[in-house]
């Protein structure tokens, strides 16, 4: 057996030797039987004739001698020869099909090797099933107090853990360095079920108070800062004015919730305590994160936590009851959910948008490869009757379309890494898992078996019941082409791709008209030519009055740059959005009072410089802007929007109002007067309604993290601002130079992920569905001719002709057209929360889809039918 | 068992047994096939290749390249243990065979 297979090997490994060793072989046998004659007294020429006679003739013992070596592999060699001649000969069949192959698989593979690795790839954590995210009722984050008490009377969970996204400035180097950082708590990396790959991780002696400042750091940065892991392992780096020493270093790929460079110890007095307000039990910072025990149900676990809500509502009525009371509530979904997060639908959609797109080429491939083999149906027969086995047919035609599908897959991989590469450049930053995307190999694997699966079914099973023709009904169809089954099949194709045509280009038409909507929306300021950078004035070096001298020099600094035609500064950027929301109070209205009508009077809070709203060119309702002449020391002033003075004043003039920060109960700050009233503008978003918002000088209320955003009147380098802000003082870390534009780029960028893919996969689609319309009516044609001719020489018309093929494709555009509607409403639902300013199932759209590709097909339909009326009847009739 | 198979176990047993008596290349072979088929078994010089070749297949016979007189290159067989194992199992086999009939056509008689 053994011997066997290794003769087999042999045999393969030296093909082509041994067939040059056969020809020798035989040739020295020529020569002895030559001279055995000779030596006997005959002729050369007659010995020469006898010895060929006697081994029956040179090439045919060389060719039965190797038959014999002739294994199963050789004859899977000899078939994709064959193969790849048949596809050589028909170059538009080839061609057509491997755009299509290469469409379905690149397309395919790029898009959902992005949506599995976001949507699906479990997360890098140890048994991540059994993680939950915790919140209360915003769905977002926990009050410092609140998690403690969760955690302390939960019995459903191994353990549960928090932590807060922060940034630190890094001291030390040329410049000073922002750094993201996450503070998590001492259990963080246990309840994750994270292993550091060096060094070690928190334990509760780090997060003590007055404990050595210990910091863990992310993979990618201690190979930036140390090369390689180890090293960084003892290293101190200097966070926020504090030696931290680096006592370990998470494995590749860790990440949770947003990305941070290091991990420093959330201190739990710290977290009660800091700016006076995390020891409130209605205001949340916290992520929290829980491992349910083995066993316990999301359900039971959400139970006992709203028991446990419940009890403290009772316990702590002022802060965790009452009409907004974010505690009553519990929030828990498996933390996989929540990492996906916001771009699920957008992701489902695309996939979506793919998997039809899918569809459309396997229907168009099919359609091609229905027509190919109707048009070989007489080959097959002929070799049928000729004594082919059904086997050899069925192998040859395996190998032809394996070798078509493989071609395509190769070139699907290319054209898919290539499409992977320009949606993760379009890609938003903040997309979850961004830099873990890559082409995978078991989707292109998948997708190049589907369509593997597709060509078979409708490249080998035609060719087999044709096989099975006889030659007596091969002779009586007298070559006038395929069965009469194939036609039906076939404009069944053609009706599923214009249905699925129908779905994606209602979407895209859906995505186009929410694009313009947003491109049309005013964000209440004018965003063009506007630059924004960002500093952080923190530590102890950065009293308030060396931080209010600060501001003046730094916008005194910008503005006389040249090509600046304004500057200010300010805490947040508008569309970035809110990162202070805040309750107020107002003079003369109790608690009481507001309590009764269910909320107390909050608002978006952004402290900034006089000329923010110069800069931004924010319309003044009423009033005035801040100016110079509001400092440090003069009257505490304060401006807001129109949402607030309505909301909160509704039939009142705000002007000359007093205001003073905190709940009416535990009020802080001086009281403001309100000077000024400015128009809304989209601070969270251009697709978000404008906040209510409540300005105050930030001369008065010292910041250490602020934007400055400078008006340009031309271009100016990205890095002007932070030259301009290091010429003031060279100690301050700088970072995130951008403009506005940008935001607002990218705050749609969800959107225009979705557009972009829909849009292009609506014009595929309805350019696949036209060729496969084409194809049906054309071949359609072909087969009639001859009926064409007769009825021609009994008189129709041309027109007649033309409408006798145009109703026959009308008939299935229009079933077609009507099934894709049916199909877009309900698909519609997902894209739900991604439209805006029309509605998901917005009838002009469905309609405008309609028109066009009820005009596309039908112009596909009109070419061939129209050669149809040019058909001669006396050739067509000849030919019969 | 039908006529070509017959045929071409008896070829394969013939080749078997003629390297069984020494290493030998395509035309030895040959010429003491035409020796033996002077008693009465007739085999073709055609046939004998592609049985050589289907015999190293098996296993039952390696071959190698050697060099002949006139700068010609000839390949020379051997039989393997595999091949003299079917060698043996043939023989009996044809020996039982030839018995049997023997004595049917003696008892015939």
């Amino acid at each position: 057996m053994i011997a066997r297979l290794l003769a087999t090997l042999r045999g393969l490994l030296g093909r082509r030797r041994i067939e040059g060793e056969i020809a020798e072989e035989l040739r020295d046998h020529l020569e002895r039987e030559i001279e055995v004659h000779r030596s006997r007294g005959v002729s050369a020429e007659e010995a020469r004739r006898l010895a060929l006679r006697d081994l029956g003739g040179l090439t045919q013992t060389i060719e039965s001698t190797r038959a014999v070596r002739a294994t199963w592999l050789d004859t899977v060699w000899r078939d994709v020869g064959y193969a790849a001649r048949v596809l050589r000969r028909s170059p538009r069949f080839t061609a057509t099909a491997l755009t299509l192959l290469v469409l379905g698989i690149g397309a395919t593979t790029a898009i959902v090797s992005i949506a599995y690795t976001v949507l699906v790839r479990p997360l890098p954590y140890a048994n991540a099933d059994r993680l939950v995210f915790l919140a209360e009722k915003d769905g977002r984050s926990m009050a410092w107090l609140n998690y403690t008490d969760w955690r302390r009377r939960a019995t459903s969970f191994e353990g549960m853990a928090s932590s807060i996204a922060d940034g630190v400035i890094r001291r030390g180097g040329p410049f000073p360095q922002q750094l993201d950082s996450r503070s998590v708590t001492a259990n963080f990396f246990d309840v994750l079920g994270t292993m550091p790959l060096e060094g070690r991780l928190f334990t509760e002696s780090d997060a003590r108070p007055g404990a050595a400042s210990t910091v863990v750091l992310s993979h990618a940065f201690a190979m930036r800062e140390f090369g390689t892991a180890r090293a960084a392992v003892g290293q101190t780096l200097l966070l926020n004015g504090r030696s931290h020493t680096v006592i370990g270093v998470l494995p590749t790929g860790f990440h949770f919730m947003t990305a941070a460079h290091v991990y420093v110890p959330l201190e739990p007095q710290a977290a009660a305590n800091s700016r006076g307000m995390q020891n409130r039990r209605d205001h949340t910072t916290l992520h929290a994160v829980a491992r349910l025990k083995p066993g316990v149900s999301l359900t039971a676990a959400r139970a006992e936590l709203q028991n446990i809500a419940a009890a403290l509502v009772l316990e702590y009525p002022a802060t965790n009851s009452g009409s907004d009371n974010p505690a009553c509530c519990v929030y828990i979904v498996p933390l996989a959910d929540r990492i996906v997060g916001d771009m699920a639908p957008t992701l489902t959609v695309v996939a979506g948008a793919v998997v039809l797109l899918l569809l459309i080429a396997c229907c168009n491939l099919a359609g091609l490869l229905l027509n190919k083999s109707a048009s070989r149906a007489d080959e097959f027969s002929i070799r049928a009757a000729i004594g082919g086995s059904r086997w050899d047919l069925i192998r040859q035609l395996l190998i032809e379309q394996a070798l078509l599908v493989l071609i395509g897959g190769v070139l699907g991989a290319v054209a898919g890494a290539a499409i992977l590469s320009a949606l993760v450049s379009l890609a938003p930053p903040e997309m979850p898992r961004l830099d873990e995307i890559h082409l995978d190999l078991v989707v292109l694997s998948w997708t190049t078996l589907f369509c593997c699966a597709c060509a078979f079914i409708f490249g080998i099973v035609p060719a087999i019941k044709a096989s099975g023709v006889s030659g007596q009904k091969l002779l009586a169809r007298s070559g006038r082409g395929s069965t009469r089954r194939a036609p039906v099949v076939r404009q069944g194709l053609m009706l599923a791709e214009i249905a699925v045509a129908t779905v994606l280009l209602s979407g895209a038409g859906l995505m186009v008209h929410t694009m313009v909507r947003l491109a049309r929306v005013d964000p209440g300021f004018d965003p063009n030519n506007l630059q924004t950078s960002m500093f952080s004035l923190t530590g102890p070096q950065w009293p308030n009055a060396r931080r209010q001298v600060f501001y003046d020099a730094v916008v005194e600094r910008l503005r006389a740059l040249p090509g600046m035609d304004n500057a200010g500064l300010a805490s947040s950027l508008p569309i970035l959005g809110s990162n202070w929301w805040t309750v107020f109070s107002i003079s003369g209205k109790a608690a009481e009072h507001w309590i009764s009508l269910g909320e107390f009077p909050n608002a978006d809070t952004v402290l900034v410089t006089a000329g923010y709203f110069e800069t931004l060119r924010i319309p003044l309702v009423k009033g005035r802007y801040f100016n110079r002449s509001d400092t440090p020391d003069s009257l505490p002033v304060a401006i807001v929007n129109s949402s607030v003075a309505t909301k909160f004043w509704p039939n009142e003039d705000p002007l000359g109002k007093q205001i003073k920060q905190g709940f009416p109960d535990q009020p802080y700050g001086p009281w403001r007067t309100v000077v000024g009233v400015v128009g809304d503008i989209k601070q969270q978003g251009i697709d978000q309604e404008a906040p209510r918002q409540l300005f105050m000088p930030i001369v008065q209320e010292p910041r250490a993290t602020i934007f400055a955003i400078v008006r340009t009147r031309e271009t100016v380098s990205p890095s002007t601002l932070e030259a301009a802000i290091h010429d003031v003082d060279r100690n301050v870390a700088v970072f995130n130079d951008r403009t506005l534009d940008q935001l607002m780029r990218d705050s749609s960028s969800r959107r225009r992920i979705a557009m972009i893919v829909l849009s292009a996969f609506g014009v595929v689609a309805i350019l696949l569905a036209a060729i496969g319309v084409y194809g049906v009516i054309a071949q359609s044609v072909a087969e009639r001719r001859q009926e064409i001719g007769v009825r021609m020489a009994l008189g129709a018309t041309g027109g007649q002709i033309l409408g006798l093929f145009l109703r026959h494709g009308l008939i299935v555009v229009a079933v077609g057209i009507a099934c894709g509607v049916v199909m877009a409403l309900v698909a519609a639902r997902s894209l739900a929360s991604l439209v805006f300013g029309v509605t998901a199932t917005d009838p002009a759209t469905l309609s405008a889809v309609a028109t066009l590709l009820t005009v596309v097909t039908l112009l596909a339909c009109y070419m061939p039918a129209q050669s149809a009326t040019r058909v001669d009847p006396l050739e067509a009739l000849r030919s019969e | 068992m039908n006529k070509t198979q017959l045929l071409q176990g008896t070829l394969d047993l013939l080749i078997l047994r003629i390297l069984e008596l020494g290493p030998n290349h395509g035309w030895g072979i040959s010429s003491r096939l035409q020796q033996i088929s002077q008693d009465g078994l007739k085999t073709s010089q055609g046939s004998l290749y592609p049985a050589l070749h289907r015999l190293e297949m098996r296993g039952e016979v390696r071959s190698e390249m050697t060099a002949s007189e006139n700068n010609r290159r000839a390949r020379v067989y051997t039989i393997t243990r595999t091949g003299r194992k079917r060698l043996n199992q043939e023989t009996e086999t044809w020996e039982a065979f030839a018995l049997s009939m023997r004595r049917v056509l003696e008892e015939g008689q």
